[in-house]
């Protein structure tokens, strides 16, 4: 078990599917799609991959904690 | 607002599947005002993460219609005062349609995807050389791949492509005509839901009609049909009209198409670049509307309230996001491109476009380890007064 966090915003999804292609240890989706966190507290080594995972997420729903996580970046919209 | 005298827009392309150099350029100013091919003003967002932030921005309005500048003279194309695609209504009617789209749901349909590929390309491979690759390939693969999903009859396939073409015209046919094929494709539709709703089946228009018909407050009849129009469009055209330009792309540089042959596993990394390179040859994009006034990250450009609002897809060619942008690189990783939108109006079928397309570009170089253009790039013909780009034909060997 790692010490990162990793949470996601079902209301603010909307499918691209994209965290559940790159990360589908991590990340799946309900019967409407919407994404599931499967494994909240992931290996650490997963770091870089769950970071590449929020930004490419097209609302922002994705939440990183723990040691190493970098801020998202800056001048982009949270929704 | 600082922004230079109008250019027109879309920007002139480069003769051979290239990206001219004045794309690049466009983001030395974040904000350019352009003229639309209806002769009204609107203005373009050039820097990627300006397009970035304000695809989340609610403050710009996907709700056009009658009080933004209009894409076509002769053509309303997407405007309908029935149809509201701002939150919360559209976010509702869209978490409907979404459960066709997952992750689970394409990867079940991969392999009917794989099937018909094959089908197709059979057919090429028994045809004459030089073939003619959108017609015998492009069009025909997310046609029934789109039909298979909604469960459109295939004796009918022929005519919705034909009003479907003649709804997208921009400049291509006088106003009365492109009324006309609307007003056929919307009574075509209203047949074919009624169709499913006598008689249903294992299909996305079914599915959605037993949804409407358990909660209207969910999606309304009228609000189903303007769906399935919308995703039949959304499906057929934009997907063949990627998988042409991108092959063209591709074939047109044979040193990088030799690459790729020689290892496929970077299929869908060359998807993703050939989609940030040249999304469907470019096309108008979707306008928006502003709001309220709206600050641009240099701190001092402002989008005034009332502007129409392009978000480009020149973008995708910004130094500041993208080492090299106007190189075509199928190893690029953190391809984080703007192609598909984002935000709450994120394309609904990139996953599907994206598994197709990697399908389709597998099927031909794994088939045709030999394919090239059959003319020089420079030759390849643009359509003309059409909602989206690409090119008319691809003539290839292999």
């Amino acid at each position: 078990m790692g010490s990162l966090r990793v949470s996601a915003d079902r209301e603010s999804c909307v499918t691209s599917s994209l965290c559940v292609y790159r990360l589908p240890q991590v990340f799946d989706q309900d019967a409407e799609g919407r994404v599931l966190v499967v494994d909240e507290q992931p290996p650490d080594g997963l770091l870089r991959e769950l970071q590449r995972a929020r930004r490419g997420c097209p609302t922002r729903s994705i939440r990183l904690e723990g040691p190493g996580v970098e801020p998202d970046e800056a001048g982009e919209a949270t929704p | 607002m600082s922004a230079s005298s109008p250019i027109g827009y879309p920007l002139p392309w480069a003769p051979a599947p290239d990206i001219p150099e004045s794309w690049a350029a466009l983001g030395e100013r974040p904000l350019q005002e352009i003229t639309l091919p209806s002769g009204d003003p609107a203005l373009l967002v050039t820097r990627y993460k300006d397009v970035r932030r304000l695809f989340a921005d609610e403050r710009l309005s996907r709700n056009t219609f009658g009080r933004a500048s209009r894409v076509s003279a002769s053509n309303d194309l997407f405007g309908d005062p029935n149809i509201d695609n701002d939150p919360p209504r559209y976010l509702t009617e869209r978490s409907v349609v979404m459960r066709a789209f997952s992750a689970r749901r394409i990867e079940a349909l991969r392999e009917v995807v794989k099937v018909i590929v094959e089908e197709l390309l059979d057919a090429m491979e028994a045809g004459p050389q030089p073939a003619e690759l959108m017609e015998a390939f492009a069009y025909p693969l997310p046609i029934l791949v789109i039909c298979h999903m909604l469960g459109v009859p295939p004796q009918d396939r022929p005519k919705f492509r034909r009003l479907i073409d003649g709804f997208l015209s921009v400049s291509a046919l006088p106003e009365d005509e492109v009324e006309e094929c609307r007003k056929q494709y919307w009574e075509y539709l209203a047949e074919l839901i009624d169709a499913k709703r006598a008689e249903p089946g294992d299909d996305l228009i079914s599915d959605l009609i037993e949804i409407s018909r358990e909660d209207p407050s969910k999606l309304t009849a009228y609000q189903l049909q303007h769906w399935v129009k919308t995703l039949l469009i959304a499906g057929y055209v934009t997907t063949a009209s990627q998988l042409g330009t991108g092959m063209a792309v591709l074939l047109h540089r044979p040193e990088v198409a030799a690459e790729l042959k020689a290892d496929l596993s970077l299929v869908p990394s060359a998807v993703e670049e050939l989609l940030r390179y040249q999304m469907m040859g470019t096309s108008l994009g979707t306008l928006r509307y502003a709001v309220e006034d709206i600050e641009l990250l240099d701190g001092s450009t402002v989008i005034p309230k009332g502007s129409t609002v392009l978000l480009s897809q020149e973008s995708n060619m910004d130094p500041a996001e993208f080492d090299d942008p106007l190189k075509l690189d199928i190893h690029r990783t953190d391809n984080h491109h703007l192609t598909f939108g984002a935000g709450i109006h994120f394309c609904a079928g990139a996953a599907l476009a994206r598994m197709e397309l990697q399908e389709a570009t597998e099927g031909l170089l794994r088939r045709f380890p030999g394919l090239r253009l059959a003319v020089p790039g420079e030759e390849l013909k643009r359509p003309v007064g059409g909602f989206l780009a690409g090119y008319t034909e691809i003539p290839v060997s292999w």
